[in-house]
């Protein structure tokens, strides 16, 4: 292979997703329906509940062309809204994003919706229209645009402003995009379906093309803690990000830089990471030798005395939300939610959350393990399933004869995951990577909830076994009561009946622990025959 | 029907008997006690053989029924059903059997279960149940079931120099023609006017004592002629056990030389094990075995040859003492009549007998090796304690010797004049019996 000669472009990142867009999951109509649907809504949601608002959020699919599959799809969320001066960036640069910083949200990447955009531009060339408005301005702002694909840059069609004439914030996006909805359609209500398992404090209200209304209405007013920013800590990071620090603080001190930068690094600990490496504290990025910046990386690396990360960047649901979400979908005979203290890997904070649901509206389990439902960062994860880290704890860690549980089963089993860096398997972000400190966080989780679904199973075992004891002797009492009263020649006087039978009920009830009405009820329900 | 007056008082006395007793049940769980009943067990366990007394009986053993123990709880409720049947039928005046009893109280009862089903079942299935449940009710309130008006079908038959007033009626046993009384179920309403007897015959087979009956035997000898027609059932242990105990008359059993032909005879001796509660009203430890004994049949040289085979001897001394040195008689038949008369003991035979005096005797006797390894999962078996004496081992090991039976009708076959004129009053002169 030759190669003088050969040339080499540089294309934009816009580009680049342009021609590789299977990568972010629009590789074909109904996967790219599924991803626009999907990423808007993570969007809304998290303009909402990550900042503390009750989420009110409205999703429209209309028809948008006779002939052609076109849909114009409209979101509405009551968030904080978006400054109109990053409008079009947030929109129409491809890498732009608020995400970066070191907090949990349901998006990482910042492609998602100009994928989106991107998606809707080469399919039916229309625009997005973005109508936006934060809570103490006086105005709301319309924006149309197009990204310009090799200059990776937004392009304004059209904007305006109107006074706000009621108290309204949050964000209305709509795109219209060729999709095939008919086979889209199962997987968006699915998508929706477990969305709404883990939020059961937002409305939301889905309207089809078919003019079909999905509802699920708000059930409770608890909302998860929102996360707080935090600087990233020593172990989470890598040479490039600290090539970049060094870079950003030209004219600050290394001590300086790493005591503002990271969490966990006082001075006296800078100092002491600056000495081990053998560099001065006072000296200036730009007089680090390569060397140094490797060594330094090592140093900080290697450093083992940090306080572990901070999880305030996390934003966990907590039990009562997840108790409150499944009971609202299944209803269930027993429900227990597990909320994990915050752990770390590499650096990275993560929380480990759990719950099962057992009977009810719990759908049937497969033959061979619960029904499992499984959340990144209050993203659902629907596809990959089999190589995910929770389904091989679910399937290989748990011994589930243990807790008493055979398959099929009314289990449902819900695990999530959130950390500032979830550890997917590929970009498809559908499933989790296999980290042994995560992994033994989802099977203790699993584990402290499946020892309550045993002493429940085993309590309700033993109130049946109580149950059935009872009856076998409580079925006999209309007949001694009976045969008693012939003896004692009363048995045509019905308020010796009534008395006898009390007795009789009462002796059993005492004797066995069962409540007298329970009794009451079997001997009610006793017909002597002829 | 106008009831005798017999009868009107043993109904008041039952209906009394069971009213209290169940008012006492009532009135104790009303105390906060349990309510259960609390009666003898009838079990094998709790079935001993009184030595002293020579009869079977229940032992002390108690047996709670709790309407609360889910395991006794549906005896309990069949046990209070069938009370209370009994008690309406001695209201009623009514006179029902066991299986009256049964299919009064069959009826079904439905629940609905905690999940929502109706399940069903019957109050009892089978007789069996329902059986069983009077037998308790027997020993709960200690009375027989003849004196709660129970009636049971009449097997039992006598002849004799007897007058009875049974009911409002006076019968002379001797005026009875070609045909007999049939002893009633309930025995103890029969009034004794008038008996003159030397002694009891009672014979196990109806046919011989038809024949009995028509030769005269009873009228010549002075005898009340009995016959159970087989195992005999409680009225006519009951009317035996009175002519014994009220008019002291000896009591001579006869039956075929079998092992079922002894158990018969024992049961009228020492109770039976079903019935055990009853022994001490129905057994009559008096009666004596007349035979036929396999000794009638072989004399007793064949028994010294046993004897002189190897073990032999010590085996049986250690089951009962003193076997070596019984007695010796000559047999009633001769070898021709005995070859004509005797047929071979089957299997089902020889398992009867090892029940009676126990696997070492048999082991010790038997010659068939074919008897011999098909009654070895019998081993262990220890025998009846009131069939383990020399007599009785010895009648035994001849059996298994020989492995031969008898049925009476066989020495009729000799000649129902030798059965009557020699046979029976020649042992019973003699004292040629075993008790």
């Amino acid at each position: 292979m030759s190669t003088i000669g050969e040339k080499y472009t540089s294309i934009s990142p816009a580009e680049f997703f342009y021609k590789y867009r299977e990568v972010a999951g629009f590789a074909n109509p109904v996967k790219a329906f599924y991803q626009t649907i999907k990423e808007l809504i993570d969007n809304a949601l998290d303009a909402t509940d990550m900042h503390g608002v009750l989420p009110d959020v409205k999703i429209s699919i209309e028809r948008a062309d006779e002939v052609q599959e076109f849909y114009k799809i409209t979101v509405e969320d009551n968030g904080i809204g978006l400054p109109p001066d990053v409008v079009p960036y947030a929109f129409g640069r491809v890498l732009f994003s608020s995400k970066y910083s070191m907090k949990q949200s349901r998006g990482m990447y910042g492609l998602g919706v100009k994928m989106v955009v991107l998606y809707a531009q080469m399919t039916t060339g229309r625009p997005i229209e973005v109508t936006t408005s934060r809570e103490n301005y006086r105005m709301i702002y319309y924006f149309k645009l197009r990204i310009d694909i090799n200059k990776n840059e937004p392009v304004i069609i059209e904007r305006g402003a109107w006074r706000k004439t009621r108290d309204w914030h949050g964000t209305i996006v709509s795109v219209t995009i060729e999709g095939d909805w008919n086979r889209a359609k199962q997987r968006i209500l699915e998508y929706l379906h477990r969305t709404s398992i883990i939020t059961p404090y937002a409305n939301i209200t889905l309207i089809t093309p078919e003019n079909e209304i999905v509802h699920y209405p708000r059930v409770t007013t608890v909302l998860p803690r929102p996360p707080r920013e935090t600087k990233p800590h020593p172990h989470g990071i890598d040479l490039e990000m600290l090539k970049m620090l060094l870079n950003n603080n030209g004219d600050k001190t290394l001590e300086e830089i790493l005591v503002s930068s990271f969490q966990s690094i006082g001075s006296s600990t800078a100092k002491v990471l600056l000495s081990t490496a053998g560099i001065d504290p006072s000296k200036k990025p730009r007089e680090l030798a390569e060397e140094e910046i490797q060594k330094l990386f090592n140093t900080i690396k290697n450093y083992d005395k940090y306080r572990p990360p901070l999880s305030s960047a996390l934003s966990p649901l907590g039990r009562e939300v997840i108790e409150a979400g499944l009971k609202r979908i299944f209803e269930p005979e027993f429900l227990y939610a597990v909320s994990r203290s915050p752990r770390s890997y590499e650096g990275h904070p993560f929380i480990v959350e759990a719950a099962l649901s057992y009977g009810g509206k719990t759908p049937m389990s497969p033959q061979d393990q619960p029904v499992v439902l499984r959340y990144a960062n209050r993203v659902p994860l629907i596809y990959d399933e089999s190589t995910d880290v929770i389904t091989q704890v679910v399937k290989e860690d748990i011994n589930w004869d243990h807790y008493m549980t055979s398959f099929p089963a009314q289990l449902a089993i819900l695990v999530h995951i959130c950390s500032t860096k979830i550890p997917f398997r590929g970009v498809g972000k559908e499933s989790i990577a296999d980290i042994p400190e995560i992994r033994r966080e989802i099977r203790l989780a699993i584990m402290e909830a499946a020892r309550e679904l045993k002493h429940y199973l085993a309590r309700k075992a033993r109130e049946k076994e109580a149950l059935r004891r009872v009856e076998t002797i409580a079925k006999y009492i209309p007949e001694v009561a009976r045969s008693l009263l012939i003896i004692l020649e009363d048995e045509s006087n019905e308020y010796a009946k009534k008395t006898l039978t009390h007795k009789l009920v009462t002796l059993v009830s005492k004797r066995s622990g069962v409540p007298v009405n329970v009794v009451d009820s079997i001997v009610k329900s006793v017909e002597i025959g002829a | 029907m106008a009831s005798s007056e017999v009868d009107i008082k043993t109904r008041s006395r039952a209906l009394e008997l069971i009213r209290s007793h169940f008012k006492k049940l009532v009135e104790e769980s009303e105390k906060g006690h349990k309510l259960q009943l609390v009666f003898p067990k009838r079990t094998l366990s709790n079935t001993i053989y009184d030595q002293k007394a020579k009869m079977l009986l229940l032992g002390p053993d108690v047996q709670y029924r709790s309407f609360t123990d889910i395991n006794e709880a549906k005896k309990f409720m069949q046990t209070l059903l069938m009370a209370s049947i009994i008690y309406n039928t001695l209201r009623n005046n009514e006179y029902p059997t066991i299986r009256d009893l049964f299919y009064r109280g069959k009826h079904s009862i439905s629940y609905t279960s905690v999940d929502g089903k109706t399940i069903s079942e019957n109050s009892w299935d089978e007789q069996r149940e329902s059986d069983s449940v009077i037998r308790d009710l027997e020993v709960l309130l200690n009375i027989l079931r003849e004196d709660l008006l129970i009636l049971s079908k009449e097997k039992g038959k006598v002849v004799g120099n007897l007058v009875i007033r049974s009911g409002n009626d006076v019968i002379d046993l001797s005026k009875m023609g070609h045909g007999a009384y049939a002893i009633e179920p309930t025995p103890d309403l029969i009034e004794f006017i008038d008996v003159d007897a030397e002694y009891v015959l009672v014979v196990e087979k109806d046919a011989v004592f038809q024949q009995l009956h028509r030769y005269g035997f009873w009228r010549k000898n002075k005898v009340v002629l009995v016959t159970s027609a087989g195992q005999p059932d409680r009225a006519t242990r009951r009317f035996v056990r009175r002519l014994s105990e009220e008019y002291k008359l000896p009591v001579y059993v006869l039956c075929d030389s079998d092992p079922y032909g002894f158990y018969i005879y024992s049961v009228f001796k020492v109770g039976s094990i079903t019935l055990s509660y009853e022994s001490e009203r129905l057994s009559t430890p008096t009666a004596k075995f007349i035979g036929v004994t396999l000794t009638d049949i072989f004399g007793t040289e064949i028994f010294k040859d046993v004897l002189k085979k190897h073990g032999v001897k010590e085996a049986l001394e250690e089951v009962t003492k003193g076997i070596s040195k019984l007695g010796s008689k000559q047999p009633y038949l001769t070898p021709e009549e005995r070859k004509n008369f005797v047929i071979k003991a089957k299997l089902r035979d020889v398992e009867r007998a090892v029940e009676l005096v126990g696997y070492r005797v048999a082991e010790a006797c038997l010659e068939s090796p074919e008897y011999k390894s098909k009654i070895k999962r019998k081993e262990g078996a220890s025998g009846y304690p009131w069939f383990l004496t020399p007599e009785w081992v010895r009648e035994l090991c001849i059996f298994f010797y020989t492995t031969s039976k008898l049925e009476i009708e066989a020495i009729t076959g000799k000649g129902l004049k030798f059965l009557a004129d020699e046979y029976i009053p020649r042992k019973i002169k003699s004292g040629d019996w075993i008790e």
